[in-house]
């Protein structure tokens, strides 16, 4: 291939490359870490203590008290976020700050609960949300 | 030459480096691993415990016995400005320790955990 040519070809590569960045963020924010129906596959209702689950999962987030014992909650928290400018494109021939923005904010909140008779014995285990957890919380563009 | 490298290292860290933007955040007092050390069951008062850690950031009943919890929340954040393309990570975890007194003012038990040491400052937003 001719000199010239090829470098036209590699600059034509290096915008199509760099054109889906223009504009780009992308953000998260995590609260404590997730926990997965594996991390929690342990508890046997009826024969696990709350100190062999605090042993393996750490403190709770909160206890409450309830008329059937005590309630242990783990929350937590996945945020993505990201956003496209294509207003950029336009940056190089108008003084206008052009703005076309494509966002998406996924937001991904559960908690784990443990309930406890008053012997501190698992009665009952639960993940808040029914929906998988990441099923809500992905990076993707806005029309998806 | 030395001296020409060493430049050359300095330039290419300072442009490595430009554009990275470090924040952090704490909510409440460090539990520090002593005072925890120091809490026994069944012997520990009360008093003791307040002695040690100062007053509780909330006071719960449970199966009416008090129960006092002390947290401190953590943030850190790292971001990677490159004008045209921005990462940006934020995380955030929690000390918790809770102090479980019986109805004698007794420590009946002790549950705690120390999530921030694991705390790092991380740009990359993707993946775990």
């Amino acid at each position: 291939m001719p000199s010239p040519w090829r470098r036209v070809c590699l600059f034509l590569l290096f915008v199509m490359v760099s054109l889906p960045s223009l504009g780009c963020n992308v953000a998260r924010v995590t609260l404590n870490t997730s926990l997965t129906a594996e991390d929690v596959a342990f508890i046997v209702p009826g024969e696990t203590r709350l100190s062999d689950v605090i042993a393996k999962l750490g403190a709770p987030d909160s206890i409450t008290d309830t008329d059937a014992g005590v309630v242990a909650t783990y929350r937590f928290l996945d945020l993505k976020y990201s956003q496209v400018n294509f207003g950029w494109l336009a940056k190089p021939w108008t003084r206008v700050d052009a703005d076309l923005i494509f966002s998406r904010t996924g937001f991904g909140v559960d908690a784990f609960e443990v309930l406890c008779d008053p012997q501190w014995i698992v009665l009952h285990r639960s993940f808040q949300r029914r929906t998988p957890f990441h099923r809500n919380c992905r990076f993707s563009p806005a029309w998806l | 030459m030395k001296l020409g490298r060493c430049l050359l290292g300095c330039f290419v860290v300072a442009s490595l480096i430009q554009g990275c933007a470090f924040s952090r955040g704490t909510l409440g007092d460090d539990i520090k691993s002593e005072a925890i050390a120091a809490i026994h069951k069944g012997t520990t008062t009360q008093a003791e415990v307040l002695a040690l850690l100062g007053a509780p950031d909330r006071l719960l009943q449970l199966n009416g016995r008090d129960v006092f919890q002390y947290y401190r929340y953590d943030a850190k954040a790292g971001s990677l400005l490159l004008i045209a393309l921005n990462f940006t990570r934020l995380s955030i975890k929690s000390d918790d320790l809770f102090v479980i007194l019986n109805r004698e003012g007794i420590v009946e038990d002790v549950m705690s955990s120390k999530r921030t040491e694991r705390l790092e400052f991380r740009f990359w937003p993707f993946g775990d």
